[in-house]
């Protein structure tokens, strides 16, 4: 597809946080030292109801980006056209500042696993994943930005370094990049790889927001669990990301043990005070 | 050995997830640190724990009726027997109330129960309508009263209801110890729906049930009324008529208006 934008990525809003329903009241009642929001997009894919009653009153206050879990964009059954439909709906109600999913495969001849499983970096895997981003970005008419996720295996066909095959996947496709900070140290940890070595690989143009989150630690390996605050290796990661990728939009995701709202908040600050004090390497295109 | 094409090793993945076949482990590199074994675990397990957890979150009062070690055998066993095929988790338990009346054919309370919590989980986020309210139907006619029929929201469900399932409902609700299961003495029917962004339920009896039925079914009010008068006494059936109808409207049931003449 071809989107004519001077500058690939857009200015940073600022800080956000994962929109979760237990925090409802507490956005709605007063403002919150928060910059923006992100909502899970299946979640607001229902009928009506409370979801969609709530997620009309936070439009109203914040500004929203839409992050979705089943696009299964590197699925080799295609694309779903009901799926892409209902989220076409969605982001013309929502009005997103943009919208994300994951790089990753979720099912296949029908089947859906509800998990982001890990595709092989392959030239076949990267052919399949370019045309649907293509197929995505035209029906959207807009560009879409991928995660990296976190993986606890390496496949035998893969002929690339993930890095390298994100990198192809947002040039080929003309795409933009949801970087997890956590997914990186994660799958460093498991797969033996050094993350800044990743981070130093990918393109700064293409770099549009970066997730923090928590994880649980097995030992020999740890899985993306979302269930802890960021852990101290994954704060010193984000300090490097800021110095290369300079202002990016930056929040934190929480999905178990959710936390009181200020928690989350203090954490966020912890997140803009390090983007704050780093010097930047890069800056903004004009 | 040559590696798989990647729908070859798609659809090897998932049934390792589904049943943990082993072709999958041939596609993965051993790195001699963990076990590809150990790998493939991690997707297995959060595979199940992933669905497992929607169905204790969609199946709360069920979860508790049958206790953590029963439900969950069930749902593992529901999970393998229905991978998801939807692109949202929210539909995945469609059919555990069926299901669990096959598994437990001496117990169907547990199958009743299981609908009881799908039925609200499915008002809760059903689609939207504006109820008709008390003036709308100040603004009748006469004539439009010889015709009007109701329409109902669409979270609006009647279930027939067998067991003391209601009482179990509200005994595990407060955390309670629920009573044994016990036939109802005579039929009844369980009315779900939502009223603003909240589900609620109630017992319908016989004649409340069959006017709700008439109307469902395109009947006019005043034809509901005649049928009540072959019931009750004429005193009896207007009483009923217009209890019914200041419920139905007070609780946001009614959302249209149907059968009125062309004005």
């Amino acid at each position: 597809m071809n989107i004519s934008s001077p500058a690939i990525r857009k200015k940073s809003p600022g800080f956000g946080l994962g929109l979760r329903p237990v925090h409802y009241p507490d956005f709605l009642k007063e403002p919150q030292a928060v910059d923006w929001l992100e909502i899970i997009s299946e979640n607001y894919m229902v009928p009506g109801g409370k979801p969609l009653a709530m997620l009309d009153a936070i439009l109203a206050r914040y500004p929203v980006t839409m992050h979705g879990v089943s696009l299964s964009i590197g699925s080799t059954d295609g694309l779903d056209a009901h799926y892409l439909a209902d989220l076409k709906a969605l982001a013309n109600h929502v009005q997103p500042l943009w919208i994300s999913d994951h790089l990753c495969w979720t099912g296949v001849q029908g089947r859906n696993s509800h998990d982001l499983l890990p595709l092989p970096y392959s030239e076949e895997a990267l052919r399949l994943v370019v045309r649907h981003v293509d197929q995505v970005q035209d029906m959207l008419g807009r560009r879409i930005l991928l995660e990296n996720v976190s993986s606890y295996l390496d496949y035998r066909s893969s002929e690339m370094r993930e890095w390298e095959f994100l990198r192809q996947v947002a040039e080929q496709a003309d795409c933009l990049l949801l970087l997890d900070v956590n997914n990186i140290h994660v799958s460093g940890i498991n797969h033996g790889f050094d993350p800044i070595e990743f981070l130093d690989h990918l393109p700064v143009e293409r770099v549009q927001q970066i997730h923090l989150a928590g994880h649980s630690d097995h030992g020999d390996y740890i899985v993306d669990t979302h269930d802890h605050p960021v852990a101290e290796p994954v704060w010193a990661l984000y300090r490097h990301t800021c110095a290369r990728f300079g202002s990016v939009a930056t929040m934190i995701e929480r999905d178990d043990r959710i936390p009181e709202l200020p928690e989350l908040i203090a954490e966020l600050n912890r997140a803009r005070a390090i983007a704050a004090e780093t010097p930047e390497t890069w800056t903004e295109a004009a | 050995m040559k590696a798989l094409e990647l729908s070859g090793l798609q659809t090897a993945f998932h049934d390792h997830l589904l049943s943990q076949a082993g072709a999958i482990a041939q596609e993965v590199i051993d790195d001699g640190r963990i076990s590809v074994d150990h790998r493939l675990q991690v997707y297995h397990n959060a595979y199940r724990v992933r669905l497992l957890e929607n169905l204790q979150d969609a199946y709360e009062k069920t979860w508790a009726y049958l206790g953590g070690e029963a439900f969950e055998a069930s749902a593992l066993a529901y999970i393998e027997s229905h991978p998801p095929r939807h692109r949202t988790l929210r539909w995945h338990g469609a059919e555990f109330p069926q299901w669990l009346g096959n598994r437990f054919p001496d117990d169907p309370d547990i199958a009743e129960l299981a609908l009881i919590d799908w039925q609200l989980r499915q008002a809760f986020d059903g689609p939207d309508a504006t109820p008709v309210a008390a003036p709308d139907l100040a603004r009748l006619s006469v004539e439009e009263w010889a015709s009007v029929g109701f329409g109902f929201v669409p979270t609006l469900f009647v279930t027939p209801l067998r067991f003391n399932s209601v009482d179990i409902w509200h005994a595990l609700d407060q955390a309670h110890i629920p009573p044994a299961a016990e036939p109802l003495p005579q039929p009844a029917w369980l009315l779900i729906w939502r009223k603003g962004w909240q589900p609620h339920f109630r017992i319908l009896q016989a004649a409340e049930h069959a006017a709700l039925r008439q109307l469902q079914d395109g009947a006019s009010f005043a034809q509901v009324c005649a049928g009540l008068a072959e019931r009750f006494s004429d005193q009896e059936a207007a009483r009923v008529a217009a209890e019914s109808l200041r419920i139905w409207l007070q609780d946001e049931m009614i959302s249209g208006l149907t059968g009125r003449p062309a004005r």
